[in-house]
């Protein structure tokens, strides 16, 4: 068998990135004829096709690098940087939505009656379950380092319970935020205040409980032996992005329930 | 009788730490990965990795074929009622 005579990774030829291709495709055609044609059949198969895609991929990586030994310290530095510009288009994706909200907060125009908020909205109070949500977010913070450290120190126990802890005050932000839709005295469609309002928690929510659900199998994977001392770069992966989306919570929780109130 | 006089025993067994602890599984699947069987990663695991994938790859020209059907009945007019 012939062996490599450097420390990168060459990928075995895979299916995946032509089936997710291929999902994408059906997701927008599918939700455009769901539109036109009240048909929701392409866009579930493509929201299917998607998971598969998504779980068969990802299970590849972890087989290449955890089972096969090829994520060497050069292929890391790759993933980490992968990670980072991922990551960083995703703070631009916000941005714009904060664009958004400061266009119309900062200049109300006179449909709204020249003020913000714009005249007949009720805001949340920001002393309550948003409150509440920003401490929530912050302390799934300190236990995801809490576990990164338990890692580190080969602490197994430590880790798990830490993760665990993480991942359910994660769940807990997803119920409060679900509650307070749910209570709202305005909806999306309440002009442009509920448009921005809902557009921009409604992703960041969207991004909570992606977040979770990767820290989730690191749960996983950390139960079953995975991650060693020295190398969890997918915890680390896990950690950054749950990061992330604290701060995103922060920017929203000063800009749209504090200041905007 | 004597079945019974064990059960406590037999319980504490079951149910002691060292039962609870998950084995390390990580070495197992370290051989079954490299084996020099010339597979790629994505069906190297066996045959429910095969079935799988043959799921997902008949969803992938199925749902192709679907598209391109609905493109089709997009594309002409539409039948006035």
């Amino acid at each position: 068998m012939a062996h490599q005579a450097h420390a990168y990774h060459m990928v075995d030829p895979s299916p995946w990135p032509l089936t997710g291709a291929v999902a994408a495709l059906l997701l927008t055609s599918g939700t455009a004829i769901w539109m036109h044609f009240n048909s929701l059949v392409l866009m579930t198969l493509g929201l299917v096709l998607l998971l598969l895609t998504m779980y068969q991929w990802w299970r590849d990586i972890i087989r290449e690098g955890t089972f096969q030994g090829h994520h060497t310290p050069p292929v890391q530095k790759g993933l980490r940087y992968g990670m980072i510009l991922f990551i960083t288009s995703e703070v631009f994706f916000f941005l714009g939505f904060f664009w958004a909200f400061y266009h119309s907060s900062l200049a109300p125009t006179p449909e709204l009656g020249g003020c913000w908020p714009p005249t007949g909205i009720t805001t949340l109070d920001p002393f309550e379950v948003p409150l509440l949500n920003t401490a929530v977010l912050l302390a799934s913070g300190v236990t995801v380092t809490w576990a990164h450290h338990s890692i580190m120190e080969g602490q197994r126990k430590q880790a798990i319970q830490s993760l665990t802890l993480t991942i359910l005050l994660g769940f807990y932000f997803t119920f409060l935020q679900a509650m307070e839709y749910f209570e709202a005295p305005f909806t999306i469609a309440d002009g442009v205040y509920g448009s921005t309002f809902f557009v921009a928690t409604g992703f960041h929510g969207l991004h909570v409980i992606i977040g979770s659900t990767f820290l989730a199998v690191c749960l996983l994977r950390q139960v079953q032996f995975h991650f060693t001392s020295e190398h969890h770069f997918g915890f680390e992966a896990a950690a950054w992005y749950w990061h992330f989306v604290d701060v995103v919570w922060l920017f929203l929780y000063i800009s749209i329930y504090w200041w905007g109130s | 009788m004597n079945r019974v006089l064990k059960v406590p025993v037999l319980l504490h067994r079951a149910f002691s730490s060292s039962a609870r602890r998950l084995r390390n599984k990580v070495p197992e699947a370290q051989k079954l990965f490299q084996e020099d069987n010339g597979l790629p990663v994505h069906i190297k695991g066996g045959t429910s990795d095969v079935l799988l994938y043959r799921a997902t790859m008949t969803l992938t020209i199925a749902g192709s074929c679907y598209s391109l059907y609905w493109l089709l009945v997009a594309s002409m007019p539409q039948r006035k009622p």
